[in-house]
């Protein structure tokens, strides 16, 4: 094709990649160059000082980073293990047929159009101790006090609770498109062949929706790991630090603080974390898959 | 290995009856076909077997055990599909070990076992592939293979050759005939095919709408079928079905036509006057002094033989002769019929007189 050799392609692309560079790498690329500076506009010196990887070198001693990066994975476990399990047992259900069906199928990917911000101030409503629903309905039937402003545990909970009920529909809706493209053979067969319903998980389903589920893990892993908006409604990241993630906790870093240089460091660290944890689960989960073949 | 009964099965799927009360015999070790247009309840029935679908009405017994309520994985039956429904994601000789593993048979058995049925199929190079390197005729080797090695009570095909070129269905057929004269299970094959139900079954059983036409050894259903439609569905090219009635010419018993043609009979047990449809098969009639004068309008050659098309009165009829007869379209032919081997049905009934 002349198409390949000429430039024409490259000029039909430029565009996008303008797009992208302005958006998307030059901010980048800002960030980094950032990060390697002391640069607090509102401080004695206002300038950007270059020191070295001093930001980075500051990070492994900062007791605030490492708690805070210490509950991120914590909940970023919980809230996605929770939504995988979850997800795919209501896509299983709805894979059936049950009076209602379209309809509770839509309710429950409302949470999914919903913005951030208005999910965790609603969120908030529903668990402030003296209005909400949930502490009130807790109180009344088993007695339970719940007080996310003072119980760090409680509010690490509620806080994953969110995540996982705002989020779910996304894996259950990936789940159901990949359940109802396998073909129904397979499924018989294995009946055939004397699999019970945890072989034909296991054996069967399972593996023939890897690659979506696979997927959606990445997506919800990557989304869980830069959670800021809802939490920051909700909780603020207290009590204490209990539900400071790594998003809040650059948050505060760059904005009640304008240590910009600190935080754009914690931006690149939060972002290469990101990569090996991802890379990890590719390399546990789909490079053997791969090179088996 | 098993006998397998069938009594009285129907079907249902909600207000729609799709079998009406089948009843077959199978016996141990036998080579059962089942065959039919398509549509008319052979997967259904075979399903039934299986126990992928619920039986609606009547009984279902392998080996003597009623297994109406049992689960697919109890009534130790191997089915191949259509499709055969490899596993994607297991290589052939995971897919062939899959039954044993469930089995939890160990690990040296099934290997010992993988090994040998991919001997037996041919498959020994391929065993580490996965199914979408694999070619149709190896694919459906492979649902052989996860067949065999479980070494089951009765063994169910569901048009197994039905997606492969005619070569390597012709092939197959030996080999899955060869497959059962050695191992000697008992088998419920599915076709629609009446060429493969002639040349692999012990025993045909022919299917329309749901229920029985007729049950028997393939020849007995070629040399006497019981009705019209098996006649028609049995036997390649199809039999020639001529309409008129039955009546007496110069003393000897005829099929006369509208247009007064006499279509010779050998014996016919019924009144003069009665309307019947005379049936003749194609390779039946030869060409040759003495024969009804035939119109003929397409000549087919294949080299062996040479089918004939014609018309008689405004009836179709084809002639299959050994010879090579050439000729021009629109010339008149004289079609001998051999009067034994003519088959007479009821018109109104379809039933064989
Ligand atoms: N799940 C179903 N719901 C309703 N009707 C069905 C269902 N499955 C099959 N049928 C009907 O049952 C009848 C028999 O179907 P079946 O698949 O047994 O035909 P078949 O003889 O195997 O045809 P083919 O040669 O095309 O495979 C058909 O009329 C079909 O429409
Ligand atoms: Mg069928």
């Amino acid at each position: 094709m002349r198409l390949k050799r000429t430039g024409f392609g490259w000029l039909l692309l430029s565009p996008t990649l303008l797009l992208l560079g302005l958006f998307g790498v030059f901010p980048f690329l800002y960030v980094v160059w950032v990060s390697f500076h002391e640069w607090n506009p509102f401080a004695a010196n206002p300038e950007k000082v270059f020191n070295w990887a001093n930001n980075y070198r500051a990070l492994v001693f900062d007791r605030g980073f490492l708690a805070s990066l210490g509950v991120t994975l914590a909940f970023v476990f919980f809230a996605v293990s929770s939504q995988v399990i979850l997800g795919y047992l209501l896509a299983q259900a709805f894979m059936r047929d049950f009076p209602g069906k379209a309809f509770f199928r839509t309710i429950h990917t409302l949470p999914l159009i919903m913005a951030p911000i208005i999910v965790g101030s609603v969120w908030k409503l529903m668990t402030t101790p003296s209005i909400g629903i949930i502490p009130y309905l807790l109180r009344n039937t088993v007695g339970f006090d719940l007080n996310i402003g003072t119980s760090a545990l409680a509010a690490f909970v509620i806080t994953v609770i969110m995540d996982v009920w705002h989020w779910t529909p996304l894996v259950t809706l990936s789940l159901i498109a990949a359940l109802v493209s396998l073909p129904p053979d397979p499924f018989e067969q294995a009946q055939i062949d004397g699999a019970d319903r945890w072989q034909i998980f296991r054996h069967i389903t399972l593996p023939m929706i890897a690659p979506a589920l696979i997927a959606t893990v990445f997506i919800r892993l990557m989304d869980a790991m830069r959670t800021v908006d809802e939490v920051l409604m909700l909780t603020g990241g207290g009590p204490g630090s209990a539900t400071r993630f790594l998003g809040v906790h650059i948050f505060k870093e760059v904005f009640p603080r304008t240590n910009y240089g600190y935080g754009s460091a914690v931006s690149v660290i939060v972002l290469y974390l990101t990569i090996v944890v991802c890379w990890l689960l590719y390399v546990g989960l789909i490079a053997p898959r791969t090179t088996r073949r | 290995m098993a006998t397998v009964q069938i009594r009285g099965v129907t079907k249902r799927y909600g207000g729609v009856q799709v079998m009406h009360g089948v009843d077959v015999d199978i016996e141990d070790g036998e080579f059962v076909v089942l065959v039919g247009p398509s549509g008319y309840g052979k997967s259904t029935l075979l399903r039934m077997i299986a126990g992928l679908e619920e039986v609606s009405g009547g009984t279902i017994s392998i080996g003597g055990r009623v297994v109406n309520d049992m689960l697919p994985k109890e009534r130790d039956i191997a089915m191949v599909f259509q499709s055969y429904a490899l596993y994607p994601h297991k290589t052939v000789a995971q897919n062939m070990g899959f039954p044993l593993l469930m089995q939890k048979r160990p690990k040296a058995e099934i290997e010992e076992k993988v090994r040998k049925a991919a001997e037996i199929l041919d498959l020994t190079k391929y065993l580490d592939r996965y199914p979408r390197q694999l070619s149709g005729g190896q694919r459906q080797r492979v649902a052989m293979g996860r067949a065999i090695v479980r070494d089951p009570q009765v063994f169910l095909f569901d048009e197994p050759l039905s997606n492969l070129d005619a070569k390597l269905r012709v092939s197959m057929r030996v080999e899955i005939k060869e497959l059962h004269q050695r191992l000697r299970t008992t088998t419920v094959y599915v076709t629609h095919d009446q060429i493969e139900a002639m040349t692999m079954a012990h025993k045909i059983v022919v299917m329309r709408d749901g229920r029985v036409e007729q049950i028997g050894r393939p020849l007995d259903l070629y040399d006497r079928p019981a009705n019209l439609f098996v006649a028609g569905f049995i036997g390649s090219p199809a039999m020639n079905f001529l309409e008129g009635r039955l009546a007496t010419r110069d003393g000897r018993r005829v099929v006369e036509t509208a247009d007064g043609t006499a279509l010779p009979l050998e014996g016919a047990a019924a009144e003069d006057g009665r309307r019947v449809t005379y049936g003749i098969r194609p390779e039946h009639i030869s060409v040759g002094e003495g024969g009804i004068p035939v119109k003929v309008s397409v000549f087919e050659p294949t080299g062996s033989e040479t089918l004939i098309f014609g018309r008689l009165g405004g009836q179709l009829i084809d002639a299959l002769v050994r010879d090579r007869i050439e000729g021009e379209p629109g010339q008149t032919l004289p079609f001998r019929i051999d009067p034994r081997r003519a088959h007479l049905f009821d018109t109104a009934t379809g039933v064989r007189l």
